[in-house]
Order: C-alpha cells, then sequence, then structure tokens
C-alpha cells in the first residue's frame, strides 16, 4: 500500500508544519516501509475480546487533587518565554477565524 | 586514580571521611566534561554555576549519599531558569520557570549537575545521531554511536565524566544505550518515578531511568527518586523501599525465565555467546533457569506497537511546540501561517516523519486498524510477560542483539527478526512498566555488551538483588569506565 | 410545505471551584491578565493535568440534579486541534465516558409538560481569552484550565419558545444546586444552538446551523424564531441550507453567518494517557447525592404544600434569590400567599422597573417586607396604607413599623373607639338605617366610608363594616 504525496501533505497540513518535495518522497518510502511492518499488527487474530491496553499500570495512584490554591506563576513567569508581549499578555499576530 | 572514577558509594565514604570535597569533584567533573566534550559531544550545555554550588556544600554536613556526587542530565528535563532544549531546536532558547520533581529531589539531595546532556531530539530515536547539536560518539570507540535517545548520559558515565545521569526510557533509550557503552541503565517500574518535569514523548510508556557504574548506585538513586508526587497521576502512592539495605546478592535458589525466541532472534552470533556464557555462569551460581517462548507473531509486533503507540502520543504530546508561549517564533503572512514556520523550521526531518506516521495512526478512519489494534496486541504481549514472571522472579534478557553500529553502518534489514524482535524487545518493559535493568556482562569486537533483568511490577528490590548477583559473579566488568581516545 | 423545526441544545458552564479543572491555579474573577496561570496552564513541556476533585463532585451533583446515570469510572480523553487559545494544542475532556448519561428535564409551554431528554453531561476545561486588534491578538491565560461541565440535550425541542423554557430551566436546576453561577451575560453559562427543519412527517434530520454564543434566555429565542424562519424561507425558495456557524446580532435581531462549515474536522480523540481511570466509590457518589441542596421541582412541590397554587408556585421557583427571599419573609409574617402575591407583583415591579434580578439591589430585606406583609395582616396598617408604606420601605428601606409611625399611619382596629364612631355615623344618618333596613344593604359601603372618613382613614374597614352591622341590627 503507498500513500500518495497528496494525502502526506493533507497530514502535515493538519499538524502544522511542512515538508520539502524531496523529505515528502523519503518520507513516501519510509512509510511504505512502515506499513510494510504494520502488517505484522495485521498478522494477529482473535483481537475483538481483548481490551486494549492504555495504562500499564493502574490503581496506583493518588487520586483526585484537593480543590486548594497554590501559588501560580508572576506575570514575568508566564511571559518571560514568549518572544512578543503586550499589556501583559502574550502578543501573536492577528488571529482568524 | 581520582575519586571521580569511583562509584556514588565509595565517593560518598571518601567524602565523610574528607579525602576529598565536594568542590574538588565537580571541578574535575566539569573539567573532564570540557575536554571529552569535542570527541564526544554528550553535552547541549554546562552549568558554570555548578562550581560555586559545590564550594557552598564544603564543610557541610553530608546528609545523603549522594551529597556532593557531580551528575549529568538529559535534556528534557524541565530545570527552572536554565536552558532546556530537549536537543531540538524548536526549543534552542527555553528557559523553563519550574523544575521537574527529580531535578528538585537531586538538588535537594545536594547531587550538583554540571550540565545538559544530548539526546535524540525531543526523545525520537535510539541511536544519539538527531540531536540538534550533532551526534554522540561512543566513548570505547568513537566512530561508532553510543545508542539513544539518552546518548550524552550514556556517553557521559561510560566515560568516566561523573558516576551517574539522569535520561528517560521509552523504548529502550536508557537499557539499550547503557549495553552500548558498558554501563548499569535502570528503568523502574511506571510510576515509581514521578514524570513532572519530563518532556514527554510517548506518556504511557516514559520512565524516568538513569545510568550508574554499579548497581548498588543504582539502588542509592532509586531512594532518593522514586516517591509520591501530587503533580503527577500516574505516580504511584507506593512507598519507597530502603533499596541500598535490603541488597542482597545471593542467586542460589532465583528462578530465572528465558524467552527463546528473543535469544534466538539476536543478529550478533558473539553477542548471543556471551549472553549464553553468562547464562552458564548463573546457572553454576545455583540459579535455576525456566526455558519459556513467546509467540513469533507477538514477538514481531513489538516494533510496530512501539512505532504506533509512541508515534501517536508524542504526536499528540508535542501540539504545545508552537513558538506562541515559549520557543523561537518564526513570522508568518499571518498567525497560522507564523505557526507553521515555526513548526517547519523547528523540528528535524526525522522528527515530522515520526509525526506524520502518528497523525495517522490517530485520524479516525485509522485508529481502529492500527491504534487500537496496537493497544489490543500490547495486552496480549503484557499477559504473556505475565505468565512468565508468575513462575520465576525476574526474566533475563540480553539488552541488545548488536555491538554499538558505526556511523557509517546502515541497517537494510528493517523488516528482519533481528531487527525487529534483537534490537527492539526492551519495549516489553515499557508495554508492561515493569523494572528493567541491563548491565554490563563482557566485550564484543572491543565494544561492551549487556544483560538485562526484567521483573514484576514494584518489586525494584528484587531486580536489584539479582543484578547484584550477577554483577558480583562477572565481577570485572563493575564500574569499568571507557579507555578515553589516547589514554 | 409544512415544516418541523428540530432544535438542540448545547450548554457549557463555568464551575465554581476553588481551582482549575486539572492545576492548582485559581479560578475566579481576576482583573490582572495573566495573574491566575501555572506552568500546567501554559502548556510548559513537561507539565501534567491533576484532576480537581471538587471539580468532580460538582459534576456529580449537576448530573444527578439532571437526573442523568452517573458513570463510576472517571476517564478522559484528548480532543487534539491547533487553536490560539489553546496551549497544549489539544484539550482534555471526556468523549467516550462522560461522567452523566441519558437524563431530562420538565419545561412547561402554554399548560403543558414536556420532557427533554438530556444525553449527557461531561467535564472540560476552558480556554485562554482573546483579545483581537486590527493587526494582532493578545492572550489572557487566566481562563485557560476553569472547569467546564458541557450539557447536551437531545434535538427534542421544537421552537424558539421551548428552546428558551429548556435554556431557562436549566439554568434554574444548575443555580439551585450551587456548581456554577450560571451568569449567560457574564459567560459562565455559554449556550449553543442546533437548528434544522424537516419536511413534517420525514424522518430524516435537515440540515442543521449552529447558533454560538447566545448571551441570555430572550436572545435563546429571538434567535431561534428568526433561525427558522431564515430557514424556511431558503427551503420553500427551493434552496439548500449550508452548514454554518452563526451569531446573533443583537441589534439587527438576526442570526449572522460568523464562517461556513467545511467537512467534519477530525479531532483524532484518544484516552487521556496522563489520567489514570478513577474508580468513585459508591459510597463518595451516594454521599453527594444525598447532600444535594434542594431542587426547584421539588420546592415548587413544597409551596403547593404551603397552600400556593401552581402558577405562583412556579413563578417563585425560576429564580433562586427571588425564591430565597420569599422564604425569609414567610418566616417573618406567617402568610405564604400573601408573601407570594406581594413578591410576583410589587417586588418583581421595583426589579422590572431597577431594570434588574438582583435582589441585592433592593434598599429593604425580605425581613422587613414581611414586617409590612404582618402589619396588614394583623390589621395595624389598610391595604391603602399598606401600599403606601411599600413605596416607602422601596425609597428609604427603612423599617415599616418606624415608617407607620412616622406617617402616624397606625391602623385603628380598637373596638370601643370604633364604636364611638359607629355611634356617630348612625346618629348623623337616620335615614340610611332606614334604607339598610329596607333591605338595600348596600348602603353600608357609605357608612363604611363615613366611619372611615371621621377615623381619617385609619380605622380598619373590616372591623367598622362588622360592627356598624352589628349597631344596625340591634
Amino acid at each position: 500500500m503507498v500513500l500518495t504525496i497528496e494525502e502526506l501533505k493533507k497530514i502535515t497540513k493538519s499538524l502544522l508544519f511542512t515538508m520539502s518535495e524531496e523529505q515528502y518522497l523519503t518520507l513516501q518510502q519510509e512509510f511504505t516501509l512502515i506499513l510494510e511492518q504494520m502488517k505484522l499488527l495485521g498478522a494477529i487474530e482473535n483481537l475483538d475480546q481483548v481490551e486494549p491496553l492504555v495504562f500499564p499500570i493502574e490503581n496506583e495512584n493518588c487520586g483526585l487533587r484537593e480543590d486548594e490554591v497554590e501559588k501560580c506563576l508572576s506575570v514575568d513567569e508566564v511571559l518571560k518565554n514568549a518572544k512578543e508581549s503586550m499589556m501583559d499578555m502574550v502578543k501573536v499576530q492577528k488571529v482568524v477565524g | 586514580m581520582s575519586y571521580l572514577d569511583l562509584s556514588i558509594e565509595e565517593i560518598h565514604k571518601a567524602l565523610v571521611a574528607k579525602q576529598v570535597l565536594p568542590s574538588e569533584l565537580v571541578s574535575e567533573a566539569y573539567d573532564r566534561a570540557q575536554k571529552y566534550q569535542k570527541d564526544l559531544n554528550a553535552f547541549v550545555s554546562f552549568r558554570i554555576q555548578a562550581l560555586k554550588e559545590a564550594q557552598n556544600l564544603d564543610g557541610k554536613e553530608i546528609t545523603n549519599p549522594l551529597f556532593g556526587i557531580p551528575y549529568a542530565m538529559k535534556d528534557n528535563y524541565s530545570v527552572k531558569g536554565e536552558l532546556s532544549t530537549g536537543s531540538s531546536n524548536i526549543l534552542k532558547d527555553y528557559y523553563p520557570v519550574y523544575d521537574a520533581t527529580v531535578v528538585k529531589k537531586l538538588k535537594e539531595a545536594g547531587a550538583v549537575s554540571i550540565g545538559k546532556t544530548v539526546l535524540d531530539e525531543l526523545g525520537l530515536g535510539g541511536t544519539g545521531t538527531n540531536g540538534n547539536t550533532g551526534v554522540v560518539k561512543n566513548p570505547w570507540a568513537i566512530e561508532r554511536i553510543s545508542g539513544g535517545s539518552s546518548a550524552g548520559s550514556a556517553a557521559a558515565v561510560s566515560a568516566g565524566i561523573v558516576p551517574f545521569a539522569i535520561g528517560s526510557d521509552t523504548g529502550d533509550s536508557v537499557r539499550k544505550p547503557a549495553a552500548y557503552c558498558g554501563c548499569v541503565g535502570f528503568k523502574p517500574s511506571w510510576g515509581r518515578i514521578s514524570r513532572f518535569g519530563l518532556f514527554p514523548f510517548a506518556t504511557s510508556l516514559d520512565h524516568v531511568a538513569y545510568f550508574t557504574r554499579t548497581v548498588k548506585d543504582a539502588a542509592y538513586l532509586l531512594e532518593n527518586l522514586a516517591g509520591k508526587d501530587p503533580k503527577d497521576m500516574t505516580c504511584s502512592i507506593k512507598p519507597v523501599e530502603q533499596y541500598v539495605e535490603k541488597l542482597n546478592p545471593e542467586l542460589k535458589g532465583k528462578k530465572l525465565a528465558i524467552i527463546k525466541s528473543i535469544n534466538e532472534s539476536l543478529g550478533n552470533p558473539l553477542v548471543r555467546t556471551n549472553f549464553e556464557q553468562v547464562l552458564l555462569k548463573l546457572k553454576e551460581a545455583g540459579v535455576e533457569i525456566i526455558e519459556e517462548d513467546i509467540d513469533m507473531r507477538l514477538l514481531k509486533a513489538i516494533y510496530p506497537i512501539y512505532m504506533v503507540i509512541s508515534s501517536s502520543e508524542a504526536t499528540s504530546n508535542n501540539a504545545n511546540l508552537d513558538g506562541i508561549k515559549f520557543g523561537p517564533r518564526e513570522k508568518g503572512t499571518d498567525f497560522l501561517d507564523s505557526i507553521i514556520k515555526t513548526r517547519t523550521v523547528g523540528f528535524s526531518e526525522l522528527v515530522k516523519r515520526r509525526f506524520v506516521f502518528g497523525g495517522y495512526c490517530l485520524a479516525k478512519e485509522n485508529q481502529k486498524e492500527l491504534l487500537l489494534r496496537a493497544q489490543k496486541i500490547r495486552r496480549l504481549i503484557v499477559n504473556e510477560v505475565q505468565r512468565i514472571l508468575a513462575k520465576c522472579e525476574a526474566i533475563f534478557l540480553p539488552a541488545t542483539g548488536s555491538i554499538a553500529p558505526k556511523f557509517t553502518e546502515k541497517n537494510d534489514e528493517k523488516l528482519s527478526v533481528a531487527y525487529l524482535i534483537g534490537e527492539n524487545h526492551l519495549a516489553i518493559g515499557n508495554f508492561a512498566g515493569l523494572p528493567s535493568l541491563t548491565l554490563p556482562s563482557g566485550f564484543v569486537d572491543g565494544l561492551p555488551v549487556g544483560v538485562n533483568i526484567m521483573g514484576k511490577a514494584f518489586e525494584e528490590q528484587e531486580v536489584l538483588n539479582i543484578s547484584l548477583g550477577i554483577e558480583t559473579l562477572l565481577a570485572r566488568y563493575k564500574g569499568q569506565i571507557a579507555k578515553r581516545g589516547g589514554e | 410545505m409544512n415544516y418541523e423545526t428540530i432544535i438542540g441544545i448545547e450548554i457549557h458552564c463555568e464551575l465554581k471551584t476553588k481551582t482549575k479543572m486539572f492545576s492548582s491555579a485559581p479560578n475566579s474573577f481576576a482583573a490582572q491578565p495573566n495573574t491566575q496561570v501555572s506552568p500546567v496552564d501554559m502548556a510548559f513541556p513537561g507539565t501534567l493535568p491533576t484532576v480537581n476533585k471538587k471539580a468532580v463532585e460538582y459534576a456529580i451533583m449537576a448530573s444527578t440534579a439532571l437526573g442523568l446515570t452517573i458513570d463510576d469510572t472517571l476517564i478522559f480523553d484528548r480532543k487534539n486541534y491547533f487553536y490560539s487559545d489553546l496551549p497544549k494544542g489539544y484539550q482534555i475532556t471526556q468523549q467516550q465516558r462522560p461522567i452523566g448519561r441519558d437524563g431530562s428535564l420538565e419545561i412547561t409551554i402554554g399548560g403543558q409538560k414536556k420532557t427533554i431528554r438530556i444525553e449527557r453531561l461531561h467535564m472540560e476545561e476552558d480556554t485562554a481569552k482573546q483579545l483581537h486588534f486590527n493587526d494582532y491578538t493578545l492572550i489572557d491565560y487566566n481562563r485557560c484550565g476553569v472547569p467546564l461541565i458541557e450539557i447536551v440535550s437531545h434535538p427534542d425541542i421544537r421552537s424558539g419558545e421551548e428552546a428558551a423554557a429548556y435554556v431557562e430551566k436549566l439554568r434554574s436546576i444548575l443555580l439551585y444546586t450551587g456548581v456554577s453561577d450560571v451568569k449567560m451575560e457574564e459567560g459562565s453559562m455559554r449556550c449553543d444552538v442546533n437548528v434544522s427543519l424537516r419536511p413534517e412527517g420525514s424522518k430524516k434530520f435537515g440540515v442543521k446551523t449552529e447558533i454560538k454564543n447566545l448571551n441570555s434566555i430572550a436572545n435563546v429565542r429571538r434567535a431561534v424564531d428568526y433561525e427558522v424562519e431564515r430557514q424556511k424561507q431558503i427551503l420553500l425558495s427551493g434552496g439548500k441550507i449550508s452548514p454554518e456557524t452563526r451569531r446573533f446580532d443583537e441589534t439587527s435581531k438576526q442570526t449572522v453567518l460568523m464562517r461556513k462549515k467545511t467537512s467534519a474536522v477530525d479531532y483524532k480523540y484518544f484516552t487521556e494517557p496522563n489520567i489514570v481511570p478513577i474508580h468513585l466509590s459508591a459510597d463518595w457518589i451516594k454521599k453527594i447525592k444525598d447532600n444535594l441542596p434542594e431542587l426547584p421541582d421539588a420546592r415548587k412541590e413544597r409551596y403547593r404544600q404551603m397552600g400556593l397554587n401552581d402558577y405562583d408556585a412556579e413563578v417563585l421557583v425560576v429564580d433562586k434569590d427571588f425564591s430565597d427571599f420569599f422564604e425569609e419573609v414567610v418566616v417573618v409574617c406567617q402568610q405564604p400567599k400573601l408573601a407570594a402575591n406581594w413578591m410576583i407583583s410589587s417586588v418583581q415591579a421595583v426589579l422590572n422597573k431597577l431594570g434588574t434580578s438582583d435582589l441585592g439591589s433592593l434598599k429593604f430585606g425580605p425581613a422587613q417586607l414581611g414586617q409590612l406583609i404582618k402589619m396588614l395582616d394583623v390589621g395595624k396598617v389598610s391595604s391603602k396604607q399598606a401600599k403606601e408604606l411599600f413605596e416607602d420601605l422601596v425609597l428609604t428601606g427603612k423599617d415599616p413599623e418606624l415608617l407607620a409611625k412616622e406617617k402616624n399611619m397606625v391602623q385603628i382596629s380598637d373596638d370601643k373607639q370604633i364604636l364611638a364612631w359607629v355611634k356617630e355615623v348612625l346618629e348623623k344618618n337616620p335615614q340610611a338605617i332606614e334604607t339598610y333596613k329596607n333591605g338595600r344593604t348596600n348602603i353600608l359601603g357609605f357608612l363604611v366610608g363615613q366611619v372611615l372618613k371621621l377615623s381619617q382613614g385609619k380605622a380598619n374597614p373590616a372591623l367598622v363594616s362588622q360592627l356598624l352591622k352589628e349597631e344596625i341590627e340591634k
């Protein structure tokens, strides 16, 4: 099974980055290999009754958090790493939509 | 020989006996790090303030075995006020405003970080060749990789720069480089150590893990790093045991299981031989070896499962990297374009390829066949591992199927059993969240190899005990340091 | 061609917890931007979510109040999408296992009761606030992570009137649970309405449009009515409805296009791996349910038991503050029916005039109104006097007893005094007595008036009337 460049571009678009034409070709080749590897997943049958495993360990945790306020960040700390800020808020190019 | 070449335990004794000062240790570690940086490229950044911090510790009461000990930290941990890049351009100027829990604990214990080490970008990778500051070289042979993703930390410990270094392990990212670099690499159970402040790669597989040169040192570290953390809902509330005090190297009567098909999948026959030799020694020491097996179809699925789950979670976990709140920001034609440019410039090609695959697996139309299927087979594999563990104290595995490859070597056999199983079987320790430790077991063609012990959930003591037993048995590889080029 | 209107409503409410849904930063009104933000809210690398116990408790309370079944396993999902107000690049929500499922509430339309089914109630986190300028946008993360519950109805609603009634009832119920301020105008309750039409008799749903950010119950009705008409016109002229997101413009009273909905967005939902599923103990859930405050329907029933009629009881319970006020009035005067009348007509009129529903803006309190009603009830003042006193009460907030004294307004119910006046009037009007005895008993009114005149309006009219009759019949 081969994914078209168009299909791959659709995915990068949804993830908000782009690749060069050459990189898309490499990606396409890699995908072909990966999908071959994925066939190994398909080789295992009778999965209908099997529950997916999402968490390796459960039931060991601290439970729900009490609703008590803890010291939060200062405005300076919030903005420290933002490239642009104005009036104590993070500034970005105009957001449309 | 210097005190810095010793284990944490021995250095601690020397500090208590005032034979050496923290400032002397830290200063020497810092110098070594500088000296070997050109050859190894293990570090992203150095902490010049470490020297002053260590001086402040001189003469103070030694409260902890880690007190005054220099160490290195993989650069995917959040350190307040200090550059934390994830070895990625998208974080190349990021200065966090909070400390990761393990960073806090190490500070409180009095350990002193001399710098941040190189990783495969954002944890995605297993070679140590995909960090944005260049490749990391194996201290035993600089034409070879040190492995990854915790490449720099592995190199720093194995080259004798520091007695311990923190890494992270999502598929084998500490336990494999430990084998390639001839040191101890320990990944405790999922939730044993808090992940708060560890830049996430794949949440359900990520573990805080670390390198030392002896098993006992690994026990010291575990005592200091383990424990509940209300900031991490996946962190266990189980009490922290006295791992060091309860260490017991007695191997006689222990039952260890081996998994036939994994052993038979190793690509390098000499590595297999080494494994078999250790097996023999274990039997002679009175260990009962139980031969077990897991269906080949399940074993071959390990790598695809790992790829699907880790890529899916990684893609989502890194969606916060957009240049808006932190990190470099590119200007665009509009807001959206600005983010696209930022992420295009900020991520390497390899990372982008993984994200595309992750996006593909998460797509509604593919989730059933890929993500859900992978999660189901993950359960089948874990069931098998649990079945085997019910019969023994731990599973005994080869750490890798190879010695550290050369940078020039290409692997075109990505569908072979040697690759799929021989190089990727340690991931079952992540699938099941079990404690797993790699220790050096010898040399093949002059390069280190290792063995791995994987135990039951939260039975770190058992894993440490058996590992200590094996380390004692093998003796000569304990605490080894790579000869630095020319020395 | 007759069309049937199909409406479904989604409501988001901010929960009144002290901290945010997944972090310990404060959840309260903040004047200064970015002063209520934790590293978790900013999605700094390495931060992890922690679930707020109170928020879960409130979600269970709200679910119970709406008759939803509680799922005792707490599990969360990621909704993945990029937007400037969503720092993580995903929102933590509950897609597969909402905490509450399959409930309903009852509305009354034109005297008829109708059940609107509620599909689900789930917890999620709020997004950051944005301020848009000409060529830049500013982001304030204070609101980021505030706990929300989302309540989704089945598309059982059939008109603007029903929509408004549903929102009003839902708001009322949630207000009584105390989990949210549910102030639409402030944004602690947000209402999105989905509207579609289909030919009467058809089973297939038509294309729906979504109207977002309605900020009052009245606007819900107006927006829906307009949208139904708009869609009808399009369909009748042979056109097609395009799936759109619209907003309601208050000035023109029309729905206006915000954006067209392109193909369905894939949110790539998957289980949130940072939050292990938590089993909620049956005991804890039961305790929460048992301690649920009185809800509007239960309170209404209690008012019926007090002797109020259905309509009055219904009106009183809609606004909890209003209802609480009423109950305090009753504590003082012990006359529920009277109190109800005064609340529904007089107090409401004052509030309407002030243009608010905030009882705190009144100068007087329930105890004082209660006092006034008691004075009227025992005959200390006449109803005319009581009305006058009420005006003063509204203006000054002074105690009615005090006001009555100042105005020398105490109604006289002293038998002896009134008898004296009665006798005096009867002496002066012998022909009236004759008229009365001849069967024209309504001359009594004239006589009562004469006595009231003598007493300068202070005599208790009922007593006057009674004593007059007694004297005449002697």
